[in-house]
């Protein structure tokens, strides 16, 4: 047989059927010619055709962030995958505004540094639900296309770590002159959303990576406590920044070598 | 050729999911039969650069998807339903094929129009404003395969298309697939043998890693006579044929 001739229906009860359900099909198709190839359902005209009316029906207008986004990164796709992060939607913005602001006003009301404590927690769990196999349900197939899966974790990791820094910074400056700490969190910070994102990936469960991330700062502070009698230690000692990035670093590798496309004979 | 496999072996630890498959095809509606476990999805997974291959050669669009650049080439001209279709509950169909479609780095300006006939030439028209969440697997089906259809691939991957549509979908997809494979390399993986009765001009059929026949649909078909080989159709009838003549072979080397 050539290559696009149609197959002839086969005998006995099935090819009865098969042969009348082509005979629905053809009597639909031409009904409305040009439609041979549309599925059941179609209402309107043919390819060519439908184009130009069901264009102005379904053209998206991007919004201004997704604009932005695509000029900056030169990729309409990218900018697409960027604003549709699950932790950058308006709910989990507000959810973190809320729980910074709780946490400013904390900090004001007792003089203990509650944002600089919980700023490192709420990255991760962002940073946790932006990426992976956890949180997208169609991640085999957005393995399969021209935007590659890791510019959409790069972009997406550092624009959730950006905004949350962004929201830490203005917490902690609201609150700066009642806690005496400020920006100690950020390196902290680091470490933990790398944390997050590397048992993330790894264990394909955002919910695993937020755990992770809260528990791995609860240890910190616990143990600061135990050394020092203090949890702040975790983000006042200089001496732990070092460790810190060192450990920011292994999961970033772990990350990486985690969604690496593994080399493969061609 | 759009495809060219030599000698391509796929391994997941100690299984061995495809061994030492050779193929070349060019334009056309290629069917890949085979029971479970086959190796058929594994085989697919490398055609669409989601896995490489443990060995072997593969290229794809005269391109080599182990070097990233052409890798970036072909996925640009590739569609692929993968048997699994996650989807994103919150989605229009409308938005999930441009969705895809942009991730394919179409054109801005072309999306749109390749959004509406796609999802135009999958029965979608009338649902193309409705969340995912509310579609039936049939229709969550056809929005599959309106993504991988809407850039107008020339090499189209299709794992188990037809699982969820009616009697009467099934046989207008067929349509469909003949009209694609005019153009493109259409592959289908699938347990339906009357698909590839219909659909295909040529067929392959996979056991345990191999290929163990690749010919046109009456050769299939052939392979049955003479044999007590079960089925309903004559089609069924060779696909028992090679199959147990497959296995025969397994265990007299075993």
């Amino acid at each position: 047989m050539n290559v696009g001739e149609v197959p002839q229906p086969r005998g006995g009860f099935e090819g009865r059927l098969e042969a009348e359900l082509v005979r629905v099909v053809t009597a639909r198709a031409a009904a409305a010619p040009g439609m041979a190839t549309a599925m059941p359902g179609t209402t309107v005209a043919p390819q060519t055709a439908a184009a130009p009316r069901t264009t102005v029906v379904w053209a998206r207008s991007p919004g201004p962030v997704e604009r932005i986004a695509g000029r900056l990164l030169r990729s309409p796709g990218l900018a697409r995958a960027l604003v549709t992060t699950p932790s950058l939607l308006l709910p989990w913005l507000i959810a973190s505004v809320v729980v910074l602001a709780a946490g400013a006003i904390a900090t004001i009301g007792t003089g203990q540094p509650v944002v600089a404590l919980l700023a490192p927690a709420v990255a991760a769990a962002g940073i946790a639900y932006a990426y992976g196999p956890g949180i997208d349900p169609a991640w085999e197939l957005s393995r399969s296309m021209a935007v590659s899966d890791r510019m959409v974790l790069l972009v997406r990791a550092l624009s959730v770590f950006g905004l949350d820094a962004g929201l830490g910074l203005a917490a902690s400056a609201a609150s700066a002159r009642a806690a005496g700490i400020t920006f100690g969190w950020l390196v902290p910070m680091t470490a933990l959303c790398g944390l997050a994102l590397a048992v993330a990936t790894v264990a394909r469960s955002a919910n695993t990576g937020v755990a992770a991330g809260v528990a791995g700062w609860a240890l910190v502070m616990l143990a600061g406590q135990a050394s020092k009698g203090r949890f702040t230690a975790a983000i006042s000692d200089s001496a732990l920044v070092l460790p810190y990035l060192a450990f920011a670093a292994i999961c970033v590798a772990i990350v990486l070598f985690a969604t690496r496309t593994p080399r493969g004979t061609t | 050729m759009n495809v060219e496999i030599t000698d391509l072996t796929r391994r997941f630890g100690r299984t061995q999911a495809v061994a030492s498959v050779d193929l070349d095809l060019g334009p056309g509606v290629f069917g890949l039969l085979g029971p479970n476990g086959a190796g058929k999805t594994s085989l697919l997974r490398m055609l669409a650069t989601v896995i490489p291959p443990s060995s072997g050669t593969l290229r794809l669009l005269g391109r080599d998807p182990g070097s990233y650049p052409q890798r970036r080439q072909i996925r640009r001209r590739l569609g692929y339903l993968p048997q699994d279709l996650g989807y994103y509950p919150g989605f229009t169909v409308a938005e999930f094929v441009e969705y895809f479609a942009l991730l394919k780095e179409m054109p801005p300006n072309r999306v749109p129009a390749a959004v509406a006939t796609a999802v135009e030439r999958t029965g979608l028209g009338d649902k193309a404003r409705a969340k995912l969440r509310t579609l039936s697997g049939g229709m969550l089906r056809r929005a599959g395969i309106a993504q991988a259809i809407v850039n107008e691939p020339e090499l189209l991957l299709l794992d188990e298309p037809t699982a969820g549509l009616d009697p009467e979908q099934r046989v207008t997809f067929r349509a469909l697939l003949r009209d694609l494979g005019q153009r493109a390399t259409v592959v289908v993986s699938t347990h339906l043998v009357e698909d590839v009765g219909a659909a295909c001009s040529q067929v392959a059929l996979m056991n345990q890693g191999k290929i163990v026949f690749c010919g046109t649909p009456e050769e299939l078909t052939a392979r049955a006579e003479g044999t007590d080989a079960a089925g309903d159709a004559p089609l069924e009838r060779g696909y028992s044929a090679v199959l147990a003549a497959a296995r025969t072979g397994t265990e007299a080397q075993s």
